[in-house]
């Protein structure tokens, strides 16, 4: 069990105790929780597959030798988009912008590869659209372009004056 | 639901397609391994946070809700929900239905956004990961530098939404089930 279970777990029996002494309805919200996880296990499922087929997809070396040639202005571009194209968790993103910034990447290239993986990475389109539908992907999408590019663009202008 | 699950059946099957064009039988096979190990890898996790979104949703009601957002609308909203988004534990499947059955309670979509969009940027248990496997100093510089994303992207979308919910702005009234 990991530590994010278990700090769920904790939260979910304090307030299981909480809905019991407030207003007994405890066994009602396990119904609604139920009720709410066999409603959204299909997408939920659908979207497990997805976002492997996504994984399986993009080679790891593609992503890793393209953005290792990218530097500037260019590397901030060429970042955000890696980092859309990262589509997998943390454990697995991380080793990899690891290995880009030990490969000579600037930190304009990083933060924004960094910056474009939370809020473009593709590992979390398929939620995305399965909870909030495409137009709210779209618009997610479309709103954080320009915030990537502004965040990698500020950490290059701290490269060169720090650095 | 249904026109969701649809939706994402349907670039499901055209990716398993590619990946059997590409790979053979062989890499969708893979597709689906990296599918079911995350499945499994969460499955207890998932199970836990829908007990606790039932309780949540037993908890605080409608009136409590809207106390709230009327306590903390606006700015002082859009910075709470960002940072409550940061904090809250698990994947998108854990965090995308907890703050969807906050829908039909008529939250407002910027503070909607908000969490999303601090969840994205700060989420606090990727902290020790982003500084171990990649840089400190860089962690560090990602951290300042995107602090303000959240709460201007949620700016932006109260001017564009104002108070509407996530429903009236993104489903016409002969979409919703």
């Amino acid at each position: 069990m990991n530590q994010t279970t278990i700090i769920l777990s904790g939260a979910a029996i304090i307030l299981i105790f909480v809905n019991a002494r407030k207003s007994g309805k405890q066994v009602e919200g396990f119904k609604s929780g139920l009720k709410l996880l066999l409603n959204s296990l299909s997408l939920i499922i659908c979207a497990f597959i997805l976002a492997g087929m996504i994984e399986v997809l993009i080679p790891v070396e593609f992503v890793e030798n393209w953005l290792s040639k990218g530097a500037g202005l260019k590397g901030i571009f060429l970042g955000t988009f890696g980092g859309m194209l990262l589509a997998m968790g943390p454990y697995a993103a991380f080793p990899i912008i690891g290995s880009i910034l030990s490969a000579g990447a600037g930190w304009g290239t990083v933060v924004a590869l960094i910056t474009g993986w939370c809020l473009l990475g593709l590992s979390k389109a398929p939620f995305e659209t399965a909870f909030g539908g495409i137009k709210f992907y779209v618009y997610k999408t479309l709103i954080s372009i320009p915030f990537c590019f502004a965040a990698g663009l500020l950490a290059h202008l701290a490269q060169m004056v720090l650095v | 639901m249904k026109k969701s699950f649809i939706f994402i059946l349907i670039p499901t099957v055209i990716l398993a397609l590619i990946a059997y064009f590409v790979g053979g039988i062989d890499l969708v096979l893979d597709g689906l391994t990296v599918a079911s190990k995350t499945a499994g890898q969460s499955s207890i996790m998932l199970i836990v946070s829908f007990v606790l979104i039932g309780q949540l949703n037993i908890l605080i009601t409608k009136e409590i809700l809207d106390g709230w957002l009327q306590k903390f609308s606006g700015i002082k909203g859009i910075i709470i929900s960002a940072f409550a988004g940061g904090l809250f534990p698990g994947g998108p499947y854990i965090y995308y239905p907890f703050i969807q059955s906050f829908n039909n309670k008529g939250i407002p979509f910027y503070i909607f956004i908000a969490f999303i969009m601090g969840k994205n940027v700060y989420d606090i248990s990727r902290v020790p990961m982003e500084i171990s496997l990649v840089d400190p100093k860089i962690s560090l510089v990602r951290y300042l530098v995107t602090l303000p994303i959240p709460i201007l992207i949620a700016m932006i979308t109260r001017r564009f939404f104002q108070g509407k919910a996530m429903d009236d702005v993104f489903i016409s009234p002969g979409e919703k089930e």
